[in-house]
């Protein structure tokens, strides 16, 4: 069973190449974005996540919330183990799969298969599954012979298709998203669609940033707001989604 | 680093409970095992990293051997006079030490940008910090026995001088102590040059220098006698040796071994030190 806590965990970001404090105080003014502040060693750090502490556990589908920079990638990025907590603790218990910048790590120099066996192998399997699973991926994609050419020949549609098919092709327990529904025309938004509900029901507990409040509605059942790196409100989805716009 | 004072000590006990505390150590290990068991991603990346760069081009990573062998042939020929030496002694010790050395230090280069050159890499998906170091030893390991090729025809044509013989299998071990020293070294110069951009350019510049003082175009024999001991010290003289003797047919000598031990030993030091203590933050650097 898919547990998660976090335990008043801190994210502290320092920058190094921002010296001047006549810097700092504008960051400080701006309302989006972390508490800035600077540490021992003069160092400007940046809070990017202040003291968050809750628990997810079997059957969340938690939609996160929040303005731009109030530490939504951040607090996914936690929980995909990309960032270790600067204080606090942090227990994740099952297989976590993010989906956070997917089309980032497509090659555009390789083909639309060698792609495919790339992220499979950077998600942990060996060649003979990714070839049990690439017909599928395939059929998903809707790129038929485009499959076998470079993905520079590709348009900014093609390769959110192709990005999407292949991430989506790993059933983890945690599922980490961030923002996923971006371009593509109507035909493959279904497919999507029907492929990312199937992939909700399969995994025990959903993380998903968007800005859409439909989709939050649609896909789950618990909302989180975050403000300034802060949980502001956690709890139901109705609740969360009118805190959000009354702040705005 | 950053003040602690927030966290009582009530908070500390209570989280200990209910957490498992895994220590850095702890956590570092864990990094080095699952990198090992996870070879196919080091594997796949390395031999990416070659098929990119050569995507288009019809020779592919043997454009690299090819320049290689230019540089070398010319250099042997011309550099044979200009030291006054049997060309057939100095040829094939220049070669197989110039494969040696672009073994060498294209690692040093290419460790320091190890995690910041992947950098966005690093920020989309979890992987063990040690796959990167691993994906870089073995790119240019797999870039050496390409540019090996460059041997046979010397092989060929000084065989009175190089010999093909079982000293030929001591490359194997050679290499894995070079690998070996590379994860060690690799860490910690990955981390170093993730944190300290202007390190890799200092580390840079020291590399092209050590091609000078060491010896590579020229034999520690050329210096006088009370001399030598600055070449026979040169830590990059006996890594070379691991290369370049089996090569040609020898052995590498006592000392070389020694110093290999040695460097081994503090590389495998420095990296126990640094990596554990400070692996959480590499991700914060970039």
């Amino acid at each position: 069973m898919a547990r998660i806590d976090l335990r008043s965990v801190h994210i502290e970001f320092p920058i190094y190449n921002v010296k001047s404090r006549s810097i700092k105080n504008k960051f400080m003014k701006m309302a989006t974005g972390g508490r800035i502040v600077k540490d021992a060693n003069q160092h400007i750090v940046v809070n990017a996540l202040n003291d968050i502490s809750i628990s997810f556990s079997h059957g969340d589908q938690i939609g996160l919330i929040g303005h731009n920079g109030s530490g939504k990638s951040t607090l996914l990025r936690l929980l995909s183990r990309i960032y270790e907590p600067t204080r606090g603790h942090v227990n994740i218990e099952g297989t976590v799969s993010a989906m956070l910048d997917i089309v980032q790590g497509v090659e555009a120099e390789f083909t639309g298969y060698e792609n495919i066996y790339i992220r499979g192998i950077l998600a942990g399997l060996t060649h003979k599954q990714i070839k049990a699973q690439v017909d599928e991926i395939c059929e998903l994609t809707g790129l038929g012979d485009y499959l076998a050419m470079p993905v520079r020949t590709y348009s900014s549609g093609m390769k959110v298709r192709l990005a999407f098919a292949i991430s989506t092709c790993i059933n983890p327990e945690i599922l980490l998203i961030d923002e996923v529904f971006g371009a593509g025309d109507a035909d493959f938004m279904t497919r999507a669609r029907n492929k990312m509900i199937s992939l909700l029901q399969q995994s025990s507990i959903v993380v998903m940033a968007s800005h859409s409040d439909e989709l939050i509605r649609e896909f789950c059942n618990k909302a989180l707001l975050l403000e300034g790196g802060q949980v502001k409100y956690f709890g139901s989805v109705n609740e969360a989604l009118d805190r959000y716009h009354t702040t705005r | 680093m950053l003040n602690e004072s927030t966290l009582s000590v009530t908070d500390i006990t209570e989280t200990a409970i209910c957490f498992s505390n895994k220590s850095q150590t702890r956590l570092a290990w864990e990094d080095l095992k699952e990198g090992l068991v996870r070879w196919r991603v080091w594997y796949m990346l390395a031999y990416q990293d070659i098929k990119l760069r050569y995507r288009r081009s019809f020779l592919g990573p043997f454009w690299l051997t090819i320049s290689m062998a230019i540089t070398v042939y010319s250099m042997g020929y011309l550099y044979s006079y200009l030291f006054h030496m049997n060309i057939h002694d100095y040829f094939p010790y220049l070669v197989a030490g110039m494969l040696g050395w672009s073994l060498v230090s294209t690692t040093i280069t290419d460790l320091i940008e190890a995690f910041s050159y992947p950098e966005a890499m690093l920020k989309q998906i979890k992987l063990p910090y040690s796959i990167y170091v691993h994906r870089v030893v073995t790119r240019n390991i797999i870039i050496f026995f390409h540019n090996i090729l460059i041997m046979a025809p010397i092989l060929i044509i000084f065989h009175q001088v190089a010999k093909l013989n079982a000293c030929f299998l001591l490359l194997f071990p050679g290499l894995l102590i070079i690998y070996f020293n590379a994860l060690c070294y690799g860490l910690v110069f990955s981390m170093i040059g993730a944190r300290y951009r202007d390190i890799s350019q200092i580390i840079k510049s020291l590399v092209q220098v050590a091609f000078f003082i060491t010896p590579i175009m020229w034999t520690p024999e050329i210096l006088p006698p009370s001399k030598r001991f600055i070449a026979y010290l040169n830590p990059f003289y006996s890594f070379i040796e691991l290369v370049r003797q089996p090569l040609i047919g020898h052995t590498p000598t006592t000392l070389n071994i020694i110093v290999v031990a040695v460097i081994t030993i503090i590389g495998i030091v420095a990296s126990y030190f640094v990596f554990p203590a400070r692996r959480s933050r590499i991700i914060y650097w970039l």
